[in-house]
């Protein structure tokens, strides 16, 4: 490392304990932004602090989640592991993780879509595990194309650096293709049964991104991933080094058995998630076996799972179970939908919708979710509309033959909701924004009257 | 539809034109159609088959990316015929964002000037940057303001005789620069307010649904429906927009 950016990383270390040590205020942005601004290219000089080697997980959906189980494999195992565990995934959140504390064994790290550009030519990592691509927040980030490009830009900056990617997405199975042409190691995972579930819409990718045909699938997961093809240029999912078989998905979790190349590698068991989570497993599961922390490492990494991030979050208030939930575009509220259909209970629903910068300022997305699949069910006994644009939500639910009422908080929510009986269990789906205050409040609550 | 008063809306390319929730806009009208006890039949029309516009009331364009916009531009140009004379017969039209630009004699895709369908006069070059965010309008086609989303980076330029949709309170619109947002032009709605652009706007929906009505019936009269979530949401816009400052 050269004078300057020891400087840089002093600076950074610097400020990383004055918040955190001092102050004890969030860490996980400013250091990263201290060190870059006097030396833009530190995560480069950072990188000789990891010993074994590094990943970066990106992804529309499922990125923290992924990355936090990883991190958790590998740390099973005795080894120490560099994280952005709270999705701070932009480079100042990357440089900030890296920053903290003394040499590492691991690096794993989210990185938003966008700025793997940048991450990558620096950290050149082992691996990049691309989860999917779905429609997200086109204000901020631009049509999926451009998401695509930047991918594969990104790979084709860090030679060394191998592709674990979802070949049951043709969104991200295309940024694989072109990457593997430029000379980049692919390795694809994905289901490799019909689960014959109830097909959910399908938002975006129904046509082959290289001619232009309507995909024929053998089977759809969910959204546009599944056993795909081409019926006119043979574009199709590849073969699978990770594939997992035996699926079950219910409202207690998900359970499937992981081969790689054929050969037995697994059973993964989660008392968590829907179809989307076996993807997320998986990914989690290749990721520690190419780190060699092996299935049993991943095995405890997901049964201790429990990150208080408001990922599938559950509370108990006053009696009441209460379910959090993230989701930030049509796929994800589509895939909470599929979650809450799966679990019998007679349930509120509380969709609450921001519009700040990091939301996407545009709110048109939440009429690609199909609402309509909650209307007219019993157990679907009640329907709230929160956050900044509540109003759209509410309209939303009306035209999808639901009345629902505006809630404030999740406060008000559970107000609203007290008439119900106790075994009516409360879903609240936050996007962004929204996520972190309704976790505050449910914790806060759980505290003070669980 | 058989004795029963009702519509059938054209969908064109459904799963192309989708880019911002563009589904909303045909749920809005079939919806305020069957609260009134009225028809509604709604026609998808996908890529390979000819449109056809015979009983068709009001034709819906949404928008899409480039790449899907060049798609459904090939397809429209060979139903231009049908689509012209919907349109001079007084036919409702709307179109949305990407469709919009359609409408007109041109529009840029990268450097290429790709022909429309020449059905306004008008065409669509393009800027930078690209214009991004809340929008307000103030149209004569409706009460309240028009509220909604812009992203577009072309800039469209209307003909002499053609007549915006509206001035713009908040935003951008055409070009960023006239003050003018959308077009008019017959029975014909053209609008960068991408998306669901009739869930916030009942008036607008309301507009386009009398319109076909009186052009099939000579009748468009509708019974009032109840729209205070819509009209709520549209005063909240109106706020996220910053347009209160203008009132």
């Amino acid at each position: 490392m050269g004078v300057r950016s020891t400087m840089a990383v002093g600076a950074g270390k610097l400020t990383h304990a004055a918040l955190h040590g001092l102050l004890r205020r969030d860490a996980s942005q400013l250091p990263g932004r201290v060190c870059l601004a006097m030396d833009p290219n530190a995560v480069a000089h950072l990188r000789s602090k990891v010993r074994q080697g590094s990943m970066v997980v990106c992804g529309t959906n499922g990125k923290t989640t992924t990355t936090n189980l990883i991190a958790a494999a590998i740390q099973t195992t005795g080894q120490r592991v560099a994280c952005n565990r709270t999705g701070a995934n932009m480079l100042a959140g990357v440089t900030s993780a890296l920053l903290v504390g003394g040499s590492t064994d691991w690096a794993v790290l989210e990185a938003d879509e966008l700025s793997t550009i940048r991450i990558l030519p620096q950290l050149q990592p082992d691996y990049l595990v691309l989860l999917n691509l779905f429609r997200d927040q086109l204000d901020r980030a631009g049509e999926i194309d451009h998401v695509q490009d930047t991918l594969a830009e990104a790979l084709a900056a860090s030679p060394r650096t191998a592709l674990v990617v979802c070949g049951d997405d043709p969104l991200s199975w295309s940024v694989a293709l072109r990457a593997r042409a430029a000379g980049t190691r692919v390795l694809a995972f994905g289901i490799a049964e019909d689960l014959r579930l109830a097909p959910d819409r399908v938002p975006e990718a129904r046509f082959c991104q290289q001619c232009g045909a309507e995909l024929d699938y053998g089977y759809r997961t969910y959204a546009q991933l599944g056993d795909f093809c081409c019926p006119t240029c043979g574009f199709s999912r590849p073969e699978l080094e990770f594939a997992a078989t035996g699926v079950h998905v219910d409202a207690l979790g998900v359970s499937f058995e992981l081969a790689r190349s054929g050969r037995f590698l697994t059973r993964v068991q989660a008392g968590f998630g829907g179809t989307y989570m076996v993807y997320n497993l998986m990914a989690a599961a290749a990721a520690a076996a190419l780190a060699g922390a092996g299935t049993s490492a991943l095995l405890r990494a997901i049964d201790g799972f429990d990150p208080h991030n408001g990922r599938l979050q559950h509370f108990a208030v006053g009696g009441r179970n209460v379910v959090l939930n993230l989701a930030k575009n049509p796929t994800g509220l589509n895939q909470n939908i599929s979650l809450m259909l799966a679990d019998g209970r007679p349930k509120a629903v509380f969709v609450v919708v921001n519009d700040n910068g990091n939301d996407g300022r545009d709110v048109s997305w939440i009429w690609d979710v199909d609402f309509e699949r909650l209307a007219g069910r019993a157990d679907v006994v009640e329907m709230l509309a929160g956050g900044l644009r509540a109003n759209d939500v509410q309209v939303r639910l009306k035209y999808a033959e639901m009345r629902a009422s505006i809630a404030t908080s999740v406060a008000d929510a559970l107000v609203q909701v007290a008439k119900l009986p106790t075994e009516c269990v409360l879903y609240v789906l936050a996007n962004y924004s929204a996520l972190a205050p309704a976790r505050a409040e449910l914790e806060e609550m759980e505290r003070r009257h669980g | 539809m058989g004795s029963q008063r009702g519509l059938c809306i054209a969908h064109m390319y459904p799963e192309l034109l989708n880019l911002y929730g563009d589904s909303g806009n045909v749920l809005v009208m079939r919806k305020r159609l069957t609260w009134r006890g009225l028809g509604c039949e709604v026609r998808e029309f996908h890529v390979g088959d000819r449109p056809r516009l015979s009983g068709v009331d009001i034709v819906l364009i949404g928008g899409g990316s480039d790449r899907e916009q060049r798609i459904v531009c090939d397809c429209l140009l060979k139903a231009r015929r049908e689509l012209v004379s919907f349109v001079q017969d007084g036919g409702v039209l709307l179109a949305v964002c990407g469709g919009y630009q359609l409408l007109g004699h041109s529009y840029l895709m990268g450097d290429e000037k790709v022909p429309g369908l020449s059905l306004v006069d008008l065409y669509t070059d393009r800027g930078s940057p690209r214009l991004v965010g809340n929008i307000v309008v103030q149209s004569r086609i409706c009460a309240q303001p028009i509220v909604g989303f812009e992203n577009h980076g072309g800039r469209t330029h209307l003909g002499a005789g053609v007549e915006p949709l509206g001035s713009v309170l908040f935003g951008y619109g055409n070009d960023g620069e006239t003050g003018e947002e959308g077009c008019l032009y017959r029975n014909v709605v053209g609008t960068y307010v991408h998306g669901p652009l009739l869930p916030k706007n009942p008036g607008v929906a309301d507009y386009l649904l009398g319109k076909a009505l009186e052009r099939r019936y000579a009748d468009g009269a509708l019974t009032p429906l109840d729209d205070g979530a819509e009209l709520a949401a549209n005063r909240r816009a109106l706020e996220v927009g910053g347009a209160h400052r203008f009132g």
